[in-house]
C-alpha cells in the first residue's frame, strides 16, 4: 500500500476506534456537566466545566469507603491466588506427578464455573464461618476465580522457560525452593505482573459475590456501591457519571500504563493451551 | 507503588469517619432510614431520651436507601449471627417474615392492656404474628387518590366513587381542555413494590384479594383477572399515559405537580409538595379516598409505614424497649409530623389543634388511614410480592393475558408454599 | 522410582497442597454441594431444611418463567456471540492493517472491556435515557423507552454487552494475527493474489482456531451473564431481559428459596458445563478427520 493511503487508513481506523469509546467519554463528559445542563441537550458540549459532581461524591457518599474496600480486597486476593498459585504452578508445570494433565484440565475446567453455581454454597459457608460482610469473607471468594485463572496463566508462562538453567541448578544442589525463588521467579517476573494484573482487574470488576456478600461500608465494594447509588428525588446522573469514573480508574490506569502485560495476560492462556 | 498512593489518597479523603467518644456505660444502636424533610426531628428525640437515660447512649446508624437493600441488610446481619444493633426501622410488610425467622423480641409480654388502643387497628394488624404483637407503629401511610379540584370544578363534577366514573370524568375533562399535555389518571406500575400495591389495590376494589386467610392465592382468580384487565385497559385506552408502566411514586407526582394530570393515586407525602409555595398546582388539589370498580364493594387504600421493633439478641431489651416506646409516643411522633411530614400512627393526633395548624390535610386523612389495608400480612410477602411482579408487569406492559399470568404466578406460589410448610 | 525422583514428588504435593485445599473448599466441594441443595426444599430464614427429591426440578420442566429466562439466555447468547466474532475480527483485521498508532487503537479498544460491568451497565443507562440520553439525541430527538419497552430491552442489553466484550474478542483474534509470519503474505503476493483472495484464502482460515476458541470463551460467558442486565434492567420489563442467572439469583437472594434456587444455578451449570464439554468433542473429532 501507497504511504498517503496508508496513512488515511491509519486515521480512519483510530477515528473509528474513538467512536467505539464515546460511550465512555460521553460519561467522562457528563461527570463534569453542570447539573442544571445535564437534562438539557442538545447542546452536547456544556456551558463550563465542573467539579461539583466529584466533591458530593468525595464528601458526602459512601464512594470513598468503597474505593478502600476494592482497593484492599482485589490487592489481597491477588497477593493470595500468586502466594497459592506460584509454587502450585510450578509443581504443574515442572514436577513429577501422576495425573498432571488431569489436574490441570480440571483447575481449566474450574475457570469456566458460572459463579451462580457455587453463591448459595458459599453463602452458607460464609455464615457458618462468620465471614459475611468482610474483606477477608469476599477475598476468599474471589480466590476461588482468581486461584485456577492464576494457576492456568502461571503454569504456560513457566513452560515458556528453557529448562537448562533450573536444570543446572538442580546440579549445583540447590533445592527446588531455592530453584523456584532464584532461578524460575525473576525469569517469570512479566508472568507474574501479567497474571497479577489480570486477577486484581477481575477482582476489582466482580460484583455478583460482591452483591451476595457484603451488606454494609465495611465491605461494599466499588461496583456494589456504584450499583446502590442512592437517589433522593431523581437520580443523580452527574454524581453517578463522576463515581464511574472513580470506579474505572485503576483498569483505565492499567490499559494505558500496563497495556503490554494486560495484553500477554489476555492472549496467553488462550493462544496456547 | 500508584496503587499505594491512591490507598493513601482515598484514605486520607475519608479521614476518621468513625468513632465518637463514648459518654454512656450503655450504648443502645438503633437502624433507621434518613428521614427526609423541611428539618429532621430524630436526632433531637434521640438526645432527649439521653437526657432522661443519663448512662446510656444512643447511637443512630442509617440504613441503605432502598426497601429492597434495607431488607438485604437485615437478612444478612440478623441471619444467623448477633446484629451490632439493638432496635430497628422495619418497612411494615417485614414484620411477620422477621418474626417467624425469630430476630424480633416478643413484645407482647411487656404491653400494658390498652396500650395499642391508640394505634390505627391496621397497623397494629401488620405487627401482629402468631397472635403475638413484635414492633409498634412509627409512622403511617395509606394509598389515596389527588384530583384536581379546579378541574372537576370547571365541569361540575365530584370526586368519582368508580374508577368507570373517574375514566368518564377523564375523557369528558380532556375533551373540554383541549390540552394534549393533559394526562388522565396516573399511577405506579414500574416492576417493583409500588406495581404490587396498586394492583392489590385494584383487587379491593374489585371485591377480591391476593391471599385469602388460609393461604389460598388468588381465591377468586377471575375476579383478580377482570381487575388486571382493567388496569391494562387505562394504559391501552390511554386514560393513563403510556410510560405508566415505567412510573414509580416521585415520577407520577412529578408530572401531577407540573400540572399534566387530573387524577394520580400516591401516598400523603406528595400533598405537601403540592401546596409547597413554588408548586404549580397549589391549591388546586383534592384529597379523596380511592374509587371502587361497579362490581366491587368498596375502594380502599393500602397502608403502608415503618414499625420499630428491637432485635432479639439486643443485650439491653428494656432499654431498647424503652425507645421503642418513647419513639413511638404521642409526643414524638408530633415531633415527627411537625418537623418532617410524616404521618403519624396514632389516631387522636390527627385532631391535634397545634398539628392541624400546619398541616391543614391531617382530619381528612384520618378517614383514610381509617379506611387502609394492610398488604397481606404473612411471614412470606416478599416471595408473594417478588413471584408477582414480573407477572402483573407483563400483563400492564401487554405482552400477556391476565389469566394466564395469574396462573403462572399461582403455579409458583403453590410450589414455593408447599416448600415451606 | 530414584530416591530423588521421590523426593521431587513428595515436594510437588508440598506445593500443590494449598492449591489443592484451597480449589477444594471453594470450588469443589461447593460444586457438588449446590446439587445437594437442589435436592432440598431450602430456606434458612425459616429454619426450613429437608430433602425434596427432585421435586424443584418437576417443577422447573412446568414453570413458565424459567422457561422463559431458558430462551431469553439463548436468545441473548446467540446474538451478542455472533455479533462479537462478526465484529471482533473486522476490527482485529483493521488493526492489524495499521502502521502507526496501535497503541493507542489498542488503548480505545481495551478501556470497553476493562471497566466493570456495573459501570457498562450505568454508562448505558444514561446513554439511553429517554429524554436526555446520546441515543436519543443521535435518532434526532426521537425519544424511545429503549429500557421499559418489552421488545426494545433485551436488544438495549445485547448491545451493550456487545460493547463491553468485543474488544476481548478483537484483541485475540489480532494478536493471532501478529504471529503469522510475514513471508506468509509475501508468497501470496508473489501468486498474484489479489486483498480479497488473501483474505479469504490464507488469513481467515489462519484465524480459524482463534475464532473457535473465542467463541467458545464468549458463549461460557454470556450463558452466565448477570451482571449487564440484573443493574441495567433488573430483569424486566416483564421479565423480558431475565436469564437463567438472574432468575436463579432471585429465587437464592430475594425469594430466599436457596433449594429451589440452586436447582435454577445447577441448570446453569450444566447448560455450561455442556457447551464446554461439546466443545471438546467437536475439536477432538476434528482433529481425526484432518
Amino acid at each position: 500500500m501507497r504511504r498517503p493511503e496508508q496513512t488515511l487508513v491509519d486515521v480512519l481506523v483510530l477515528l473509528a476506534l474513538g467512536a467505539y469509546a464515546v460511550p465512555f467519554f460521553w460519561q467522562l463528559l457528563t461527570s463534569f456537566k453542570p447539573e442544571t445542563e445535564l437534562l438539557r441537550v442538545p447542546p452536547l458540549l456544556p456551558s463550563r466545566l465542573t467539579l461539583a459532581h466529584y466533591s458530593v461524591v468525595l464528601e458526602q457518599s459512601l464512594i470513598p469507603r468503597a474505593l478502600v474496600n476494592s482497593v484492599g480486597i482485589a490487592t489481597l486476593t491477588t497477593l493470595l491466588a500468586l502466594a497459592v498459585g506460584v509454587p502450585g504452578a510450578y509443581a504443574i508445570a515442572r514436577l513429577p506427578l501422576p495425573g498432571k494433565g488431569a489436574l490441570l484440565l480440571a483447575i481449566v475446567a474450574s475457570t469456566a464455573f458460572p459463579q451462580i453455581a457455587t453463591v448459595s454454597p458459599l453463602y452458607l459457608l460464609m455464615r457458618t464461618i462468620g465471614l459475611r460482610d468482610t474483606w477477608a469473607g469476599l477475598v476468599l471468594v474471589h480466590s476461588s476465580f482468581a486461584l485456577p485463572l492464576t494457576i492456568w496463566l502461571l503454569v504456560g508462562f513457566i513452560r515458556e522457560i528453557p529448562r537448562e538453567a533450573e536444570e543446572a541448578a538442580s546440579v549445583d544442589g540447590a533445592g527446588t525452593l531455592a530453584t523456584l525463588r532464584w532461578v524460575v521467579a525473576p525469569r517469570l517476573a512479566p508472568g507474574i505482573a501479567s497474571t497479577a494484573l489480570l486477577t486484581f482487574l477481575f477482582s476489582w470488576n466482580e460484583f455478583l459475590f460482591a452483591y451476595t456478600f457484603t451488606a454494609s461500608e465495611a465491605s461494599r465494594t466499588i461496583p456494589v456501591a456504584l450499583a446502590l447509588f442512592p437517589g433522593v428525588y431523581e437520580v443523580p446522573w452527574g454524581d453517578i457519571a463522576a463515581a464511574s469514573m472513580l470506579a474505572s480508574l485503576p483498569p483505565v490506569l492499567i490499559v494505558i500504563g500496563l497495556q503490554r502485560f494486560l495484553v500477554r495476560g489476555l492472549v496467553a492462556g488462550a493462544l496456547k493451551e | 507503588m500508584r496503587r499505594v498512593l491512591l490507598v493513601l489518597w482515598v484514605a486520607a479523603l475519608t479521614g476518621c469517619a468513625g468513632s465518637a467518644p463514648e459518654r454512656g456505660a450503655i450504648t443502645l444502636v438503633f437502624k433507621y432510614a434518613r428521614i427526609l424533610g423541611p428539618a429532621d426531628p430524630l436526632p433531637g428525640l434521640l438526645r432527649e431520651f439521653e437526657a432522661a437515660h443519663p448512662n446510656v447512649r444512643v447511637k443512630g446508624e442509617s440504613l441503605p436507601w432502598t426497601s429492597d437493600e434495607q431488607h438485604q441488610f437485615y437478612v444478612i446481619n440478623l441471619e444467623g449471627r448477633s446484629p451490632g444493633f439493638d432496635v430497628m426501622m422495619l418497612d411494615l410488610i417485614w414484620v411477620p417474615e422477621f418474626a417467624r425467622a425469630g430476630w424480633l423480641l416478643d413484645l407482647t409480654p411487656r404491653l400494658g392492656p390498652g396500650e395499642l388502643r391508640p394505634y390505627f387497628p391496621s397497623t397494629v394488624e401488620a405487627a401482629t404474628y402468631d397472635g403475638r404483637v413484635f414492633a409498634l407503629p412509627w409512622i403511617m401511610n395509606v394509598g389515596l387518590l389527588y384530583y384536581r379540584a379546579d378541574l372537576l370544578r370547571k365541569y361540575g363534577l365530584e370526586p368519582p366513587e368508580t374508577f368507570e366514573a373517574l375514566v368518564r370524568q377523564v375523557r369528558r375533562i380532556r375533551e373540554g381542555e383541549r390540552d394534549p399535555a393533559l394526562d388522565g389518571y396516573l399511577w405506579q406500575a414500574k416492576q417493583y413494590e409500588g406495581l404490587v400495591v396498586n394492583v392489590l389495590e385494584s383487587f379491593w376494589a374489585n371485591g377480591t384479594r391476593l391471599l385469602a386467610a388460609d393461604d389460598t392465592v388468588f381465591p377468586e382468580p377471575e375476579r383478580a383477572a377482570e381487575a388486571l384487565a382493567f388496569l391494562r385497559g387505562l394504559i391501552a385506552s390511554g386514560v393513563s399515559p403510556a410510560w405508566t408502566t415505567a412510573a414509580d411514586e416521585e415520577l407520577s407526582r412529578r408530572a401531577f405537580g407540573d400540572g399534566h394530570a387530573i387524577f394520580l393515586r400516591n401516598w400523603p407525602y406528595a400533598m405537601d409538595l403540592f401546596q409547597a409555595r413554588d408548586s404549580r398546582v397549589r391549591g388546586r388539589v383534592g384529597i379523596a379516598p380511592l374509587p371502587r370498580l361497579a362490581r366491587g364493594p368498596r375502594g380502599a387504600g393500602s397502608t403502608g409505614g415503618a414499625h420499630l421493633g428491637v432485635s432479639r439478641r439486643s443485650r439491653h431489651p428494656d432499654l431498647a424497649v424503652g425507645l421503642v416506646r418513647f419513639l413511638t409516643s404521642e409526643r414524638a411522633q408530633k415531633a415527627l409530623a411537625r418537623g418532617a411530614a410524616l404521618s403519624p400512627t396514632r389516631e387522636a393526633l390527627y385532631d391535634d389543634p397545634e398539628l392541624v395548624r400546619s398541616r391543614p390535610d391531617l382530619p381528612a386523612l384520618r378517614a383514610l388511614m381509617r379506611a387502609g389495608r394492610p398488604r397481606p400480612v404473612t411471614p412470606y410477602y416478599l416471595l408473594l410480592s417478588a413471584t408477582v411482579q414480573p407477572e402483573f408487569s407483563a400483563v400492564l406492559v401487554g405482552v400477556k393475558p391476565p389469566g394466564r399470568a395469574i396462573g403462572d404466578a399461582r403455579l409458583r406460589l403453590t410450589h414455593f408454599f408447599g416448600a415451606l410448610r | 522410582m530414584t530416591g530423588r525422583e521421590r523426593a521431587d514428588r513428595r515436594q510437588a504435593l508440598r506445593l500443590l497442597a494449598p492449591t489443592l485445599l484451597a480449589l477444594g473448599a471453594l470450588t469443589v466441594y461447593p460444586g457438588f454441594w449446590v446439587v445437594w441443595l437442589s435436592l432440598q426444599h431450602r430456606v434458612p430464614i425459616f429454619h426450613v431444611a429437608r430433602f425434596a427429591g427432585l421435586d424443584n426440578y418437576v417443577f422447573l420442566a412446568s414453570d413458565p418463567r424459567f422457561w422463559n429466562a431458558a430462551r431469553t439466555t439463548v436468545v441473548f447468547t446467540a446474538l451478542s456471540v455472533a455479533l462479537e466474532l462478526a465484529l471482533g475480527v473486522t476490527v482485529a483485521l483493521a488493526l492489524h492493517r495499521q502502521r502507526r498508532g496501535r497503541r493507542l487503537g489498542l488503548s480505545l479498544l481495551l478501556l470497553a472491556w476493562a471497566m466493570p460491568s456495573v459501570v457498562t451497565a450505568k454508562l448505558y443507562e444514561w446513554l439511553y435515557h429517554p429524554a436526555a440520553g446520546l441515543v436519543s439525541v443521535l435518532l434526532g430527538g426521537h425519544a424511545l423507552n429503549w429500557l421499559g419497552d418489552p421488545y426494545l430491552a433485551l436488544p438495549a442489553v445485547i448491545l451493550a454487552d456487545v460493547w463491553r466484550t468485543m474488544p476481548f474478542v478483537a484483541i485475540l483474534c489480532y494478536a493471532r494475527l501478529v504471529t503469522i509470519p510475514a513471508e506468509v503474505y509475501e508468497a501470496a503476493q508473489v501468486d498474484g493474489a489479489g486483498r480479497l483472495a488473501t483474505l479469504g484464502r490464507i488469513t481467515l482460515p489462519l484465524l480459524g482456531r482463534i475464532v473457535m476458541l473465542a467463541l467458545l470463551l464468549r458463549m461460557l460467558d454470556a450463558l452466565r451473564a448477570f451482571d449487564i442486565m440484573f443493574v441495567l434492567t433488573g430483569g424486566g420489563p416483564a421479565g423480558t431481559t431475565e436469564t437463567l442467572t438472574v432468575y436463579a439469583y432471585r429465587s437464592l437472594f430475594q425469594m430466599l428459596q436457596l433449594g429451589f434456587g440452586s436447582a435454577v444455578s445447577v441448570v446453569v451449570f450444566a447448560l455450561v458445563m455442556g457447551v464446554a464439554w461439546a466443545y471438546l468433542r467437536l475439536l477432538r473429532a476434528r482433529a481425526v478427520v484432518a
